[in-house]
């Protein structure tokens, strides 16, 4: 069985770096759980998250580079074309800075597969050609498939957890690298907008300054002497008012 | 020939035998990887090393001292002067043989020693079995050759008796020298080679800052195979220093988290590392077993998996160290079982990915991130919005750089670096942060063996540190401490790296800081692992809190003895479960002083020991005690100028 893991061009939440998500590292651990020949593919400007997959199962790789802003679609038809898959899985929802999360059904939709979306199991079906496949529904219920060979699949939160990243799996999978012309491709226009993460406005802690540290204490009938001059000290201790101002 | 003088013969076949052992074990060691060792600086050191820094430690426990010099003086004395005895004239000399018969005196008494440390009943951090055993022989070698020689000195009166000891003393001497390679006696050569080539010279060398041995060491992340899987991926001094195990227990009896129940303990795992280059245990291992031990078969061998339910020893064992060096500062055999932990630690994280599960979480974070908690560098100094925190620019200079460390993030550790803010800010200290420039300094990352996170933060860390200008790094962490002062070293930072303690007592002796005493309370101070024993401060912290008119009282473990809170070395998130918590006995040891305080310095102690639930001592960093004495000075002088000054309008 020949599957491809298709790798997005996610980034890291946090830190806007290119990161593999989740959901393609499930993916990733699946697709290395089914045996087989598997190869992860990544259609954009680096492969920083090709290599995160690697770490996390992947022997091997395909990256076709391809500008950024440039649609990776036709490329990814091109290459699927070529490499005829049995399965190809992928994530759900983009997590990066251009991702719509409709190139699985682009794809499907050009290699005229069927597409299987929340995807959490897939093993090898009973008769040849077929696999059988276990879909997540709403409210925990699941429904067991047995498809035909090819498909496509998207992968589901409640899958198997990832399998841990290892570094020296990352250095020792190889990446085959292949350079595509953008010409005639569709290309995004430049987007208007700056994106920045949203970030919540610090907090101002209320400071323990000198003034606070004097005593809280609960005066019962002072002398009017000793309560002007405590009032006057937390005035001045607060900085309300400056005697020497 | 008088049975006597058949005594030389006898040492010759045991230097002989042993030597054939000896040889056998040698060449597992040359399995090992290459590592450099400086030969001759070793030899010349050697008696140093052992007279001074072992004796130092041998020391501690009275009665191994006082047993080990006769025994091991009188055997090589006696063994020396029989060897003489194959010239003629001296073997036919009563003074000579009188000379043979005092030697074996001094060892017989030294072997007293040893069994009262023994028998009717051992003392329970020492191994039983073989180890039991060994005090037997040494009596039979001793005694024999004692009487033997004995009888010799006044003429040979008895050759009967003197043929039956002589036979004694050949069967305890023969059967130690076939020990030589697999038994307790072992120790001797292995330990004295392991001396010569130890793997980290300097930490020989007193003139030397201890930091400078204690910081963990890099590996090639192009290499082979990264940390070591089998034993013959140690470096071959390594494997020498397993060997030369005594298993006399100290390092198990300092080990925290044996005292919590979790499945380590540093002996049992030396002398498994041992006995896993050679095929696992030939008898059964005699000390305790690892608490709530985890079941292993048990096989090894020196190309054999070491970290494995299959292989010598389970994953959880080496994944419960807090990396706190008590075993390390305890070992008379000057063994390093951190760096061995690491080591094998390197192997599961880098090639497996088999960390503990609540461990991928940091991990994963490191390498998305650059912070183990998963937050933004930016937020970092968020705590600090109303302080005023000046913030370098590339290019910018002050006289202090403020490292915050992972407890900016933490609402607990940031009322302590507000507190120290404060008093740098009342010091009028030139003092600024790096701002989103900071990255964790990698210390997690590298205990839990992820070498290759910990190498990309210390490089990115180390080109912001360049593109600013400043004089000091000031930091409230002794991790960060330890990390950027020891181990960025090698990777081209060379920092003067200040702990808050040090700089604040330093700010106090020189005037710039006024507190005003808080007398009354009684404190205790914990060392933190990190500042303590590894980089041997232990002076600042408490002239601080002399300064401060504190009551200090110390803990029966303190000092470069302390005992570790538990929140070192990624083992909070490992996670590895105990009867106990560390932070519980370490807090109960805080509450038998009767101190009402716990003084700490470092944010992971904070945390650690304020965890600990019921009645307790309330937890205080060093520098929020000095900055509440410095408000109460300050709260005090303005109120008695006020008073003059209400006098004034009437
Ligand atoms: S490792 Fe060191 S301290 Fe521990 S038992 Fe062996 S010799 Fe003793
Ligand atoms: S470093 Fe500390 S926790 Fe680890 S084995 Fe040694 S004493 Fe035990």
């Amino acid at each position: 069985m020949k599957t491809v893991v298709l790798v997005s061009g996610a980034r890291h939440p946090v830190s806007r770096r290119p990161a593999l998500t989740r959901l393609e590292a499930q993916a990733a651990s699946l697709a290395a759980k089914l045996g087989g020949t598997v190869r992860g593919l990544h259609a954009g400007p680096s492969d920083d998250q090709l290599r995160e997959a690697l770490g996390h199962g992947l022997g091997e790789a395909d990256w076709l580079e391809i500008e950024d802003r440039v649609d990776p679609v036709p490329a990814l038809i091109d290459h699927l074309k070529a490499a005829a898959p049995d399965i190809v899985i992928a994530g759900r929802r983009g997590e990066g800075t251009g991702d719509t999360g409709l190139v699985p059904y682009a794809l499907a939709e050009a290699l005229d597969m069927p597409i299987i979306a929340d995807v959490v199991g897939v093993s090898p079906g009973a008769g040849s050609g077929t696999v059988s496949i276990e879909q997540a529904l709403k409210k925990g219920a699941r429904r067991r498939l047995v498809v035909q060979l090819p498909v496509l699949v998207t992968i589901h939160p409640l899958a198997p957890p990832p399998s841990p990243f290892a570094f020296a799996a990352a250095r020792r999978g190889t990446i085959r690298h292949e350079r595509i012309e953008a010409t005639g491709l569709p290309t995004a226009k430049p987007s208007p907008f700056v994106e920045r993460p949203y970030r919540a406005r610090p907090k101002m802690m209320r400071q323990a300054g000198a003034g606070q540290a004097g005593e809280k204490a609960v005066l019962v009938g002072p002398t009017p002497e000793e309560a002007a001059e405590r009032i006057l000290a937390f005035l001045e201790d607060n900085g309300i008012r400056r005697y020497s101002a | 020939m008088t049975p006597a003088a058949f005594l030389p013969y006898l040492i010759l076949a045991m230097v002989v035998l042993a030597g054939l052992r000896l040889g056998q074990r040698v060449m597992l060691w040359r399995g090992g990887r290459a590592a450099h060792v400086d030969w001759m600086a070793g030899l010349k050191a050697l008696p140093k090393r052992y007279l001074v820094d072992v004796h130092q430690v041998v020391d501690r426990d009275k009665s191994a001292s006082r047993m080990h010099v006769p025994v091991a003086g009188g055997l090589v004395l006696a063994s020396g002067l029989l060897v003489l005895g194959l010239v003629p004239a001296l073997a036919a000399s009563r003074l000579y043989w009188t000379l043979v018969t005092l030697a074996f005196l001094v060892m017989v008494a030294g072997v007293v020693l040893v069994a009262r440390r023994r028998y009717p009943q051992p003392m329970a951090r020492l191994s039983v079995g073989r180890w039991q055993r060994f005090p037997i022989y040494l009596a039979a070698f001793g005694l024999g050759g004692l009487v033997t020689a004995g009888l010799a000195a006044i003429g040979n009166p008895l050759p009967a008796l003197s043929f039956v000891t002589l036979v004694i003393a050949a069967g305890g001497g023969l059967k130690l020298a076939f020990d030589a390679a697999s038994g307790p006696i072992r120790h001797a050569l292995a330990g004295a080679t392991h001396l010569v080539a130890h793997p980290r010279p300097n930490r020989f060398d007193h003139d030397e800052a201890k930091g400078r041995s204690t910081g963990l060491q890099s590996i090639d992340l192009n290499a082979e195979t990264l940390g070591a899987k089998t034993p013959s991926d140690f470096a071959w001094n390594r494997l020498l220093a397993f060997d030369a195990c005594v298993q006399c227990g100290r390092c198990e009896a300092a080990c925290p988290a044996f005292a919590a129940g979790q499945p380590l303990s540093p002996k049992h795992l030396i002398a498994d590392l041992a006995a896993a280059s050679s095929g696992g245990h030939h008898r059964p291992y005699g000390g305790h077993a690892y608490p709530n031990e985890r079941p292993v078969a048990g096989e090894g061998g020196l190309h054999a998996k070491v970290i494995s339910p299959d292989g010598m020893i389970h994953p959880d064992t080496i994944w419960s160290c807090t990396t706190c060096r008590a075993c390390v500062e305890e070992c008379p055999m000057m063994i390093e079982h951190v760096d061995a932990i690491v080591e094998l630690r390197r192997f599961q994280t880098l090639e497996l990915g088999a960390v503990p599960l609540k461990a991928e979480e940091p991990l994963s974070h490191y390498r998305g991130c650059d912070e183990p908690n998963g937050r933004a560098l930016a937020e970092r100094t968020d705590f600090a919005a109303g302080l005023r925190l000046p913030v370098l620019k590339p290019g910018e200079r002050a006289d202090v750089l403020l490292w915050l460390g992972q407890a900016a993030y933490d609402l607990r550790g940031q009322r302590t670096l507000r507190a120290l803010i404060q008093c740098l800010q009342a010091a009028g200290v030139d003092y600024a942060v790096l701002g989103e420039d900071e990255r964790d300094c990698g210390d997690l990352a590298r205990r839990l063996g992820d070498e290759a996170t910990f190498q990309r933060l210390a490089r990115e860390n180390i080109a912001a540190l360049g593109s600013v200008t400043f004089n000091r790094i000031l930091t409230a962490d002794p991790h960060a401490l330890h990390v950027l002062r020891n181990e960025y070293p090698a990777f081209g930072g060379t920092y003067d790296v200040v702990h808050h303690t040090a700089f604040l007592a330093e700010m106090v002796a020189a005037g710039q800081l006024t507190p005003q005493a808080l007398s009354g309370r009684a404190i205790t101070y914990h060392d933190p692992c990190y500042l303590g024993r590894y980089n041997g401060e232990t002076e600042a912290p408490r002239a601080l809190l002399d300064a401060l008119g504190l009551e200090r009282r110390e803990m029966a473990r303190s000092g470069k003895r302390s005992m570790c809170c538990g929140g070192g070395g990624g083992a909070p998130s490992a996670d590895i479960p105990g009867d106990t918590r560390i932070p519980d006995i370490r807090m109960g040891q805080a509450k038998e002083t009767g101190a009402t305080t716990v003084a700490v310095a470092c944010p992971q102690c904070t945390a650690m020991l304020e965890g600990v639930t019921g009645e307790r001592p309330e937890v205080k960093d060093v520098a929020e005690l000095l900055w509440e004495a410095v408000q109460a000075s300050a709260t005090a002088a303005p109120r008695d100028s006020r008073k003059a000054k209400e006098l004034e309008p009437a």
